[in-house]
Formats: structure tokens, sequence, C-alpha cells
């Protein structure tokens, strides 16, 4: 059996057991879960605390809803949603973010559908620790700018290291929709920080460094 | 096979996200990487996407609050054992 599977499995057993009423049982899963839950609404609200908070509803959801889940489906699948709509919850109680169109991000090309002379090099920050914590805190602004489908995407896959599979399944949309969502919020982020790259630090001197 | 055989704009937007991910047939894998040995731009552009991913993976939180697990499951117990 696949770890994956294996991973499943274990989840069905705790959930049988929660939906027994057997408190003991709820309390693996939080053991299991919490982690993962407050990255996953981390990713979404960018505060601890509104974090910590999600969490909560999270788990407070599972606990209350666990008799609504099929145990013929992915348990991580299922809760994955409750704690993106937990997160996203509190999200909406705060300031609307205004997003971007991701389509004014996309490179452009010639007719030819070849790179044009003045292709855009951007630098590999990450190799400087120094840069590339700069340019890590530029890229958590630019993610507030995703649309939310979007966000949730690239969270996952890029900075949480889901399979694309896993989190399309998440998602419930296909495995080309994921990729096409990942692929189009990557390259916004990646434009974003070729601009954050290219444009002189507040304090004076170099923020490039070699490729 | 020439440079064309994958333009710059369709390695870059149609195959990078399947390239990135191993999931690309052989063929077009071979391609796709003549192509971005005889195109500086295009391995420009993967070497800022691979850092752009790199950037991410830098955001993941990596302290969860300490006791989290404690305060979740009170916080849930002590909310279902009060409607009961």
């Amino acid at each position: 059996m696949a770890a994956h599977e294996d991973q499943n499995a274990s989840d069905l057993e705790l959930v049988r057991r929660i939906k027994r009423g057997d408190e003991q049982g709820f309390r693996e899963m939080v053991d299991r879960y919490h982690a993962r839950v407050y990255s996953l609404a981390y990713g979404v609200l960018r505060n601890s605390e509104d974090a910590e908070e999600a969490t909560q509803d999270a788990f407070l959801t599972l606990y209350r809803k666990i008799g609504t889940f099929d145990d013929s489906k992915k348990f991580f699948s299922w809760f994955y949603r409750v704690a993106l709509n937990a997160a996203y919850s509190r999200a909406r109680r705060r300031k609307p973010i205004t997003t971007v169109s991701l389509e004014d991000y996309v490179p452009r090309y010639r007719d030819d559908g070849q790179a044009s002379p003045e292709f855009a090099a951007f630098v590999d920050g990450a190799e400087d620790e120094a840069i590339a914590r700069d340019l890590a805190e530029h890229a958590a602004e630019f993610m507030d700018e995703l649309p939310p489908p979007y966000r949730d995407a690239i969270w996952m896959v890029d900075v949480e290291e889901m399979k694309p599979a896993d989190v399309a399944d998440v998602l419930e949309i296909s495995l080309a929709a994921l990729k096409s969502r990942l692929h189009r919020a990557r390259l916004f982020v990646r434009q974003r920080l070729l601009e954050v790259a290219a444009a002189p630090p507040a304090g004076g001197g170099e923020r490039r460094v070699a490729p | 096979m020439t440079h064309d055989a994958i333009t710059c704009k369709r390695l870059i937007l149609e195959y990078l996200v399947d390239y990135e991910d191993g999931a690309m047939p052989e063929d077009v894998r071979r391609d796709l990487e003549w192509h971005l040995e005889h195109c500086p731009p295009c391995l420009v552009f993967l070497k800022e996407y691979r850092a752009t991913g790199r950037t991410l993976r830098m955001l993941k939180p990596k302290d969860v609050p300490k006791n989290l697990a404690e305060a979740v499951w009170g916080f849930v117990i002590s909310r279902c054992r009060k409607e009961e």
C-alpha cells in the first residue's frame, strides 16, 4: 500500500473514532493536522493570531460536521477545504484586498513566438541569504495581491510543497486547471520580483546579485 | 531540429509548468531542452522561474505557535460540551 493510501486509511480510522464520540481520537487528529492547518490558514491570512483562530474554527467545524464526511473520499482533501473556508471566512471580516489582473503579468513575445530582445532578466537572489530574505518579504506581499484561487494553488504547491494532484483534489478542479492557475500565479510573482530586483533599493547601493 | 520546434512563447506559457513537474513526454522534453540550450532568454527565464519557487518556499511559517494543539483541543471540546 502506498504511503499516501496508508495515511488516508489511518485518517479514516480516526474519523470513525471521532464519529463515535471518542475525544481521544479527536485529540490525535488535532496533533496530526494542527500544524498543517495553521500553515494553510497563515497563507490566506498572513497573520499569526488570525491563523490560530482560523485553525480553531477549522477543528470546531471538523468536530461538528464529521458526520457529513463521506468515508469513501480522502479525508485530508475534505479537511483542507474546511480549513480554507475557515480562513477565508476570517479574511472576509477584514478589509477587502484589491487583487490584480494576472493577464498584465504574462510575458510578451514577438508575433513569431520568439523572445523579444528586451526580454527581461531578473536576478537569482535566492543564492544570497540577505537578498533572498528581502525578496521573500516582497513575495509575501505579492501573494496577497493574487486572486484567492491562484493564491491557494501557489501556496499549497510552492510554499507547502504539496503534490499538484493533491492540491487539485482539495480545490476540486482538474490537474490541468490547477497547473494553469499555478503557472499564472508563478508568472505574476516572478514578474513582481523582477520589478523589485530592478528597482534601486531604498537605502542606495546594489540589490543585484550574480545570476 | 531548429530553435523554432518550440517557440519561446510556447515553451514559457504552455510547457514550463509540466517541464518543472516532470510530467512531460520524452520527445517534447528533448525539444524543450534543445531550445533551452540554444536560447539564452528562455534559460534566464527558467532560472527566474526556479528562483521564484525557492523564494516562495521561504514563506512557509517556520514555527507553529506554542501549545496550539492544546489550545485547539480545549477550545473545541469546551464549546461542544457546553452545547450538549
